[in-house]
């Protein structure tokens, strides 16, 4: 909006506090409500079993060593690290795939592009629970035909993950909106397809890309149906595991639910506090010139 | 320039061919996946299986039938079978302080048998997450677990795709077999409870462990109110429930509904009636007893007496005085105990003394509803079946069903049990409680619909709190459930 | 089907880049054409090997399956179109027709519109109608091998039991399969008429010479595949309203299914003709033109919705559940999708803004996202919990309201509102108190997910077009009117269908906030679906509802589509 630039243009300052003001009302009333939810979840774990089930706003005094109870007791540090390996192995193929499926879409021809695409569209609409029996079905049969089982395995847990319609309709959106000029002037240079999308396309696009990854981490964080399908030993069983069984285990304990599900969310909120600021710079950069 | 960057896609497609699915690898050593998770232990097994050839042990006492070392069968069903060696994976749903526990007594398994079997116990999440993890399997070809948990309908999904094995075989062979007397300490209720009349009468699981429905109340509490000891009619427990709501005033304090169909199938014993009609082949949840049951209940919630708590389990509330009693499966027993003393504890006062009774009823004797999961074992290789059949053995012997009662909270299945007990009853008094209860036992249906007849039966609870028409209401129940369990049979044939 | 298609299209060139016509093929203009398409497969090759194999295969699965029954059986008894009976009853047929008839339509239509351009351009176009057909059928068949080949692999399990279940046994048996008679049929027919169709498209090629020509074989190939999804289509309705004639004979009742095909039908197709005369009306250049139009499509309406009046009394011969799935699943998606984008986009507009500390709100908005649900849904159980003393409660309590039963209530919205007065009809009742519970949890989950993904769309605006419209005195509504919100259209079409999408397959949050004493009013069609398959084990069945599901977000998408068409703005 008007204020990216500050092309000083004739808006009073009355209006602009005004603006302002109503601003930040709507973000922090926003901020209330969103965060409200997370520091009663806070606030619960830190509690005792009386003031927990209790109804309670606050606790008496905070009992950290709920923090210690469901790290133990979950074996979260086993998990927390199969997570990290899975996210890290899905998203570098997600990234790799995605990006050159979404160039084609968005800026080759080819024979059958419309087809293609509305087939890959047609994969986003079929309901969840009805694709785990035939996918557990491909898993199983091609650990049977590879070297490496995919059962209790990384694949079985990334490779279904490493491509999906989502990530190629959402930077197919983004690649759409770059300039054709810059493709033109490119081929000029001599660039072909590839070189114009890795030097070209991709750090224009740092924002959406991001994005991605963001989601594809978070998506990977959080699974849990399928993982637990396709695994039968703790080994390679992703850290919601952890957190459900936790859950669980605890029965109607609140305050070490709450402790469980803070220490799951922490490492996400971690890495979007660092991602946040590369992906600001991404946004920032994307403004084109010409 | 721009050619080289057309190949390299190429060949970075190609090494994530080779990475992905390569197809042309024929004589893989791990192409049998199936067998993976064992095949991966061999060295283990065998190392365990030659260390117990000299190692005898004195705790597997008459868990194994034959005395001494561990030969095959010359005759019966089981002639030549060999269980020496065989690694066992068994999926069950115990966690947290009970799995640590479990995994320390089949470690015990492992280290004692003569057969140099190896167990290994795998938690694969809640009852349905097994459930799910079979029908998956099935479908694909893979391999279940040898030991399975869960309930008797699933048992009878299972059979659909032949995936489980008779137990009569292993219990009447002479060699690996239970004796006479053995067969006669299992309580004969839960030994035949996975017995399927429409699977050839086959027995497809075996009772490690039972549960019982039980009403939890707070005798300190219930004493300082006036009254000696727990109720047994429903009019003294209305009575007593309200006296404790009208102590607290702000709602709670009385008895806390639940609203599970066991806790209909409960209620409906307790008045002296059944939710299966008498030939066991349909539902009938319109009768009196389950209507008079439900309106008493619908009762104490107009009058304040009684309240839902849907967030959780109700033993916190119990603990915190908002409710003298509440209800539940007896595996809740300990925790229960353990929520009664932290709430003392982060209170400063004395705990207070609670106690397990019988649903109140209004027959002469009380009539509990007694429920729990199975073990199974699923169609593998010969041996592999009579291994997972001796592990089963030994976990029901009593002296091991002692020690598994100590770790669980749950009952025993046979009664000699309680010879090995020691002062575990009078450590835990209240589970000394229900377990004396346990004559006075009752069953839920075992029909192939009752995973969803138990959803429509939990429906039907709540609409009745919430004020619908209780003869209707039940007399719908009672057609849903018929249509259902003949429309899944229907699907069946 | 896809990778059938991709395969065809790498032959196709490779074929081409033959030693002798290799430099026709690879150079010039049209070189250039077909490089770029080679490099386009092979751009998309693994993204697509990959969604091939876990997207589009459980959907070929579900089609299949949706036509057998039995209980957890992966290859049951064929039971043609009884799962989609036994859900919405006699409405299958109509289903069935229309769809078929809907092929049908398209493709005429598709082959009509090639002519159309061909002849605008002087090209010759009926010639390629022979590779396109031979092509289309080479597809078609070879959509038929993988239907034969599906049961006979899927059954491979059952044979796998106990100790025949080994590697090699495996290989033998998928070996067998492949080699089965009418597999093999129908694997060689369809290479045949690939390789005749590619070779006639060759010739065709070469025919046209050198001189740049369109190639006119798509529309040939989808018209091809479209007829034949029509006609077997038909053939199956056909023969299935035969068998329940049959059997109603049989049972001496008398069956409705034709009048009641007739009636919807021509009802539908009023309200079809009235939504064209309506979409059309400000087109028109007289008023008298547009007042007609809209009258006659007002007329239309009316008598469409008598004709349909035959729906409600079929729905309830279907499956009850679903259809209140359905009706719960479409208040979710009207109650969350246009709350949780308006918020994010202006949430997203305003952090885009020179504020101080948006680093923090932009954390602050996405943490509901990024929790596991099974953690944020256990909060929103205990803060909207039916205890007076709950938090939610409790703060309405401090304004002297009164508790609420929140996710235990099973009561409409607007009855709730209106108090016990009057009694609304279920329909108009609205989305039950517990359903409007787990609507504010979805909104409030996915609230930061849109924002950032508004806030990529933001960044992608060059800012040199403010710059513009500043210098040009757009003041800023006029600015987020006139430059935002078009340059922003992709986004926002984005994330409309991706949201409808979402809310329509919703399960997870829904499934965990689900409560016994809201008696069913939270099961949205997915959770309907869920039971199906997970605790009833009728894969058949359950495989029929999501088709069904399938279709209407299918039909929405189209819907979307066409009025993105119109409004979406690729800068």
């Amino acid at each position: 909006m008007a204020s990216m630039t500050t092309t000083p243009t004739k808006p009073t300052s009355f209006s602009l506090s005004v603006g302002r003001g109503l601003a930040y009302l709507v973000l922090i009333v926003g901020a209330v409500v969103a965060l409200t939810p997370f520091l009663y979840t806070v606030s619960v774990s830190l509690m005792n079993l009386t003031e927990a089930t209790g109804g309670e706003f606050l606790p008496s005094t905070p009992h950290w060593e709920n923090y210690a109870r469901a790290w133990n007791d979950a074996r979260f540090s086993l998990f927390f690290m199969n997570s990290v390996k899975l996210v890290i192995i899905t998203l570098v193929g997600e990234l790799a795939f995605c990006i050159l499926a979404a160039y084609a879409f968005a800026r080759m021809e080819f024979p059958g592009k419309t087809f293609l695409f509305s087939l890959l569209l047609a994969t986003l609409m079929l309901p969840e629970a009805v694709t785990w029996v035939p996918n557990f079905i491909t898993v199983s049969w091609l650990g049977r035909i590879s070297p490496i089982p995919w059962i209790n395995n990384w694949p079985a847990l990334t490779i279904p993950f490493m491509a999906h319609a989502f990530g190629i309709f959402l930077l197919r959106q983004f690649f759409q909106q770059i300039p054709n000029e810059l493709w033109d002037s490119a081929q000029i240079d001599g660039a072909g397809h590839l070189r114009y999308l890795m030097r070209i396309i991709v750090p224009l696009s740092k924002a959406p890309i991001m994005t991605l990854a963001l989601f594809g981490f978070i998506g990977s964080w959080n699974a849990l149906a399928w993982p637990i399908l396709v695994t039968t030993t703790p080994e390679w069983r992703p850290i919601s595991y952890g957190l459900l069984a936790f859950l669980d285990e605890s029965g109607s304990q609140f305050h070490l639910q709450m402790a469980g599900s803070v220490i799951t969310i922490l490492p996400i909120l971690v890495v979007y506090f660092f991602t946040q600021r590369t992906f600001l710079e991404g946004i920032a950069s994307s403004g084109l010139k010409g | 320039m721009s050619r080289k960057f057309t190949w390299l896609p190429l060949v970075i497609l190609a090494a994530l061919l080779l990475a992905a699915c390569p197809a042309a690898t024929p004589a893989a050593p791990a192409a049998d996946t199936s067998s993976d998770s064992t095949a991966a232990d061999t060295p283990v097994a065998e190392e365990a299986a030659a260390s117990d050839a000299t190692s005898d042990d004195a705790s597997s006492g008459d868990a194994m039938a034959s005395e001494g070392a561990c030969v095959p069968a010359t005759e019966g069903d089981l002639a030549g079978v060999d269980p020496n060696g065989q690694n066992i994976v068994w999926w069950h749903q115990h966690s947290g302080s009970r799995e640590e526990q479990l995994l320390v007594l089949v470690d015990e398994f492992n280290a004692s048998n003569e057969c140099g079997i190896t167990v290994e116990a795998q938690n694969q999440g809640g009852y349905n997450d097994i459930r799910d993890k079979v029908n998956a399997s099935t479908a694909a070809g893979e391999q279940p677990a040898a030991l399975i948990v869960g309930y008797q309908n699933d048992q009878a999904f299972y059979q659909l795709n032949d995936t489980l094995v008779d137990f009569d075989t292993f219990i009447n062979d002479p060699t690996w077999g239970l004796s006479e007397e053995d067969k006669a300490d299992f309580f004969p209720s839960f030994f035949d409870q996975g017995v399927h009349p429409e699977f050839g009468s086959q027995r497809l699981g075996f009772p490690p462990n039972r549960s019982m429905e039980v009403l939890y109340y707070n005798k300190t509490w219930l004493s300082e109110l006036g009254f000696d000891g727990p109720p047994t009619t429903p009019d003294e427990f209305k009575e007593m429930a309200c006296a404790a709501a009208e102590a607290n005033g702000d709602g709670t304090g009385g008895y806390i509904l639940r609203d599970d169909a066991s806790a209909v199938a409960a209620w409906t014993f307790a008045y002296g009636g059944n939710v299966l009609t008498a030939d066991g082949s349909g539902y009938n949840y319109s009768d009196a007893a389950t209507a008079e049951s439900l309106t008493f209940l619908k009762g104490m919630l107009d009058d304040g007496c009684a309240y839902f708590f849907t967030e959780g389990f109700p033993n916190p509330e119990f603990a915190n005085r908002r409710a003298v009693f509440a209800q539940g499966s007896s595996s809740g027993i300990p925790f229960y105990e353990s929520d009664v003393q932290t709430a003392a504890e982060e209170n400063s006062r004395e705990p207070d003394e609670w106690g397990v009774t019988s649903i109140p009823h209004t027959t002469a004797d009380p009539v509990q509803n007694i429920y729990g999961a199975d073990v199974m074992i699923t169609s593998t290789t010969p041996e592999q079946e009579l291994a997972a059949w001796l592990f089963v053995k030994w976990f029901t012997s009593p002296e091991v069903q002692a020690k598994w009662v100590e770790i669980s909270g749950y009952f025993p299945t046979r009664a000699s049990t309680e010879d090995y007990l020691g002062d575990y009853v009078s450590a835990n008094p209240q589970w000394g409680e229900a377990l004396a209860l346990l004559p006075y036992s009752a069953y839920e249906p075992q029909l192939i619909s009752y995973q969803a007849v138990r959803d429509e039966a939990t429906k039907a609870f709540n609409e009745i709190m919430q004020g619908a028409d209780v003869q209707t209401t039940l007399d719908n129940l009672t057609t849903f459930a018929n249509d259902t369990q003949a429309e899944l049979m229907e699907e069946v044939q | 089907m896809d990778s059938t298609l991709v395969r065809n299209n790498a032959n196709q060139a490779t074929t081409g880049s033959g030693a002798r016509i290799g430099s026709y093929w690879l150079s010039g203009r049209r070189g250039r054409r077909v490089r770029e398409a080679l490099l386009a497969y092979v751009f998309l090759f693994p993204a697509f090997l990959i969604i091939s194999i876990f997207g589009l295969f459980p959907l070929l699965f579900a089609a299949y399956e949706s036509t057998l029954r039995g209980l957890n059986r992966i290859v049951g008894p064929y039971d043609g179109l009884g799962n989609y009976v036994r859900a919405i009853d006699n409405l299958t047929y109509v289903l069935a027709f229309w769809v078929a008839a809907a092929c049908l339509f398209l493709a005429v239509r598709s082959v009509m519109t090639g002519s159309q351009t061909a002849r605008e351009k002087g090209e010759t176009f009926w010639s390629w109608s022979w590779p396109g057909v031979f092509i289309g059928l080479g597809i078609g068949v070879a959509v038929a091998y993988i239907f034969r080949l599906l049961p006979l692999m899927l059954d491979i399990p059952s044979q796998l039991r106990g100790a025949q279940n080994t590697g090699v046994r495996f290989r033998q048996l998928m070996f067998e399969a492949w080699l089965d008679g009418g597999v093999q049929q129908a694997f060689w027919g369809s290479l045949v008429l690939l390789v005749v169709g590619i070779a006639l498209y060759l010739i065709i090629e070469r025919a046209a010479g050198h001189t740049h020509h369109a190639n006119y074989m798509g529309p040939f190939i989808a018209a091809t595949v479209l007829l034949l999804v029509a006609a077997s289509l038909g053939w199956l309705t056909w023969t299935e309203i035969q068998k329940a004639y049959a059997e109603a004979l049989e049972a001496g009742e008398g069956l409705e299914i034709w009048s009641q095909i007739v009636t919807i039908s021509a009802g539908f197709f009023l309200l079809l003709i009235a939504w064209w005369l309506w979409d059309g009306a400000d087109e028109q250049l007289s008023d008298y033109a547009m007042v007609a139009r809209l009258g006659a499509a007002a007329v239309l309406l009316v008598g469409g919705w008598v004709l349909i009046g035959e729906l409600p009394r079929i729905i309830a011969q279907g499956d009850k559940e679903w259809w209140v799935g359905l009706q719960a699943t479409v208040w979710y998606s009207v109650g969350t999708v246009p709350t949780q984008l308006a918020i994010s986009l202006l949430l997203a507009a305003l952090l885009f803004q020179d504020l101080r500390g948006k680093g923090f709100f932009r954390i602050v908005y996405f943490i509901p996202y990024v929790a596991p649900f099974v953690g944020t849904a256990a909060i929103f159980r205990i803060l909207f919990s039916n205890r007076p003393n709950a938090p939610i409660n409790s703060f309405i309590g401090a304004f002297g309201g009164s508790s609420l039963q929140w996710l235990n209530e099973p009561t409409g919205l607007f009855q709730l509102l209106l108090g016990n007065s009057v009694t609304l009809p279920t329909w108009a009742a609205g989305p039950s108190l517990a359903l409007v519970v787990i609507m504010i949890y979805g909104v409030w989950t996915y609230i930061g997910f849109n924002t950032v993904v508004f806030m990529a769309g933001l960044g992608s605006i060059p800012r040199t077009v403010y710059e513009a419209a500043a210098i040009d005195g757009a003041g800023r509504w006029a600015q987020f009117r006139h430059v935002t919100l078009p340059l922003l259209s992709p986004t926002i079409y984005f994330l409309t269908l991706y949201s409808v999408i979402g809310t329509f397959k919703a399960f997870n949050h829904i499934f965990v906030l689900r409560t016994a004493a809201a008696l069913g009013s939270t099961d949205t069609a997915s959770v309907v679906i869920f039971q199906a398959f997970k605790r009833d084990t009728r894969f058949g069945y359950a495989s029929a509802l999501a088709i069904l599901l399938l279709l209407i977000i299918l039909i929405l998408t189209y819907v979307n589509n066409r009025i993105a068409s119109k409004r979406v703005f690729y800068g």
